[in-house]
């Protein structure tokens, strides 16, 4: 028989055989991406370089969506040095008197709160049809966070605007690989003076995480994410629209429609700015089989600049559409969370659909604007399911 | 003759067992696919990018070709005498209508 001491000595033995074996299984769980992003849990990754990761469906069940669960959109790498107390932030351009601003300068201005859904444009992009280039978002490159920051609008002050400011330019530091263009882009100055519009040093209460763009970033509520710069260091006010890569061609859609598959001349286009209305159903997921009893149907809707007006739930493949009850939670720029009680009359195949209707009559549509780049998509959104007998 | 109850032994198998299955596993998900471009695809496209954003791409020969020559004129390093096979190789790994590549999650926080 066995010792405790032996067992104890050849436990260690097997200990060590073990810390032999870990680094091989941390290994294959490294390649496989399902391992570990310190601050961020249970995403989807599209991609780890650079990072890019969705939200799953089934965190869409909370108005405010917690910082690990919250999308992450890098167009390159992210800052390899950030010290909070070296960064600055420069306001210069069209203005009077430039500024340099430290985090403590920014923290010492009165800080305005906004309720935000942050949409990525191109999220959606893996629903078109022909396929475009891109990170392949499906529905979850979007949240809901509470963004606190001084107004943007009360740096300009302090700066004095020159009446040749037209628009205002957003510089991150993010790392910029080889010859890429440095992620820039710029707002038209009414955008930039919105009371809402902030720079940004708080997600839901804490500082923004390095994801997420810490220290600070611009927030422009309404619009697409790519709007709301990340890492940023550089407020330019400019007399004309900025043009760089990620404002033309990047970032534009067509002024005409054009068929699936087909091409568009780069000045027959618009910047995106305005995000449009959308529904995502949160629950049941696309292909699950469920007991015949109540289904619980739920999701959100957010309308860029516009109000959610209402959401509409069919479960006969749109044949019928009922209203689905709102949730009690709002604010201007922010999502609603929506549900809909549904008692399936029979076992069988159904095809649930949402859509969502915006305080302008805005409602989604029933085919894809299709695009080159896949931006904007909302067609309205269906799951298919399966209710047993 | 040992006087070792076999738990070490028993253990010591596992590990010999585990470790040729890992090693036998396909290839990771994120490595691009064999070809006689692959070396020169992770040359061009994982100096930056992850496999991952090219296995999720479903794209048609002409889009990879603006693709390519997008990545090359920012700094992908493609030989000239190369850009028409990395395109054929893009364009019959992942072209239009392929099933879309699964993608991972990441499960929790790692453990330090």
């Amino acid at each position: 028989m066995i010792s405790r001491r032996d067992l104890l000595k050849e436990a260690s033995f097997a200990a060590a055989a073990v810390g032999m074996v870990h680094p091989v299984l941390n290994w294959a769980a490294d390649q496989d991406g399902v391992s570990a992003l310190p601050g961020k849990e249970g995403m989807i990754v599209r991609s780890f370089r650079f990072l890019d990761l969705e939200m799953p469906t089934e965190f869409m069940n909370s108005w405010i969506t917690p910082v690990p669960h919250f999308f992450v959109r890098n167009h390159m790498f992210e800052p390899s040095t950030l010290n909070a107390a070296e960064w600055r932030l420069s306001v210069g351009g069209e203005v009077e008197k430039p500024l340099t601003l430290s985090l403590a300068d920014l923290q010492k201005i009165e800080a305005h709160s906004v309720t935000n859904t942050l949409e990525c444009a191109g999220n959606g992009r893996a629903f078109l049809n022909p396929n475009v280039p891109g990170v392949q978002w499906q529905r979850g490159a979007v949240g809901n966070a509470r963004f606190s920051g001084p107004r943007l609008r009360d740096l300009l002050e302090r700066a004095v605007v020159k009446t040749t400011g037209k628009h205002v330019l957003f510089h991150g530091l993010d790392d910029v690989p080889g010859k890429v263009p440095p992620f820039i882009r710029s707002i038209p100055i009414e955008k930039a003076i919105d009371g809402d519009t902030v720079v940004a040093t708080q997600m839901n209460g804490t500082p923004l995480t390095k994801h997420h763009g810490f220290p600070a970033r611009a927030l422009v509520p309404g619009w697409i994410g790519a709007a709301s710069c990340k890492w940023l260091s550089e407020v330019k006010v400019l007399d004309k629209e900025f043009e760089g890569n990620f404002m033309k061609p990047g970032y534009r859609m067509p002024n005409r429609t054009i068929e699936p598959g087909g091409s568009i001349n780069p000045e027959e286009t618009h910047p995106i700015t305005v995000l449009n209305v959308k529904s995502v159903i949160a629950s049941p997921n696309d292909g699950t089989t469920l007991k015949h009893s109540p289904v619980p149907i739920h999701g959100v809707a957010w309308a860029g600049e516009a109000d959610v007006a209402k959401v509409e739930v069919s479960t006969d493949s749109g044949a019928t559409w009922n209203p689905a009850q709102l949730g009690s939670e709002d604010a201007h720029y922010a999502w609603r969370l929506w549900s809909y009680s549904w008692k399936p009359a029979k076992a069988g195949d159904y095809v649930i659909m949402a859509r969502a209707t915006d305080s302008q009559g805005r409602s989604q549509p029933q085919t894809a604007a299709w695009n080159p780049s896949g931006y904007l998509y909302n067609v309205i959104d269906q799951v298919k399911i399966r209710v047993q007998a | 003759m040992s006087k070792r109850s076999g738990f070490v032994e028993i253990v010591i198998a596992l590990v010999g067992l585990t470790v040729p299955w890992l090693w036998g596993q396909p290839p990771p998900p994120s490595d691009l696919p064999l070809g006689d471009m692959q070396g020169k695809a992770r040359t061009a496209c994982l100096e930056c990018h992850d496999g991952r954003i090219i296995l999720q791409q479903r794209l048609s020969k002409a889009t990879w070709t603006k693709e390519v020559d997008k990545m090359t004129k920012w700094g992908a390093v493609v030989d000239p005498a190369d850009r028409d096979a990395l395109i054929e190789y893009l364009s019959v790994n992942f072209p239009a209508g392929k099933a879309p590549e699964p993608a991972a999650r990441v499960l929790g926080q790692k453990k330090r």
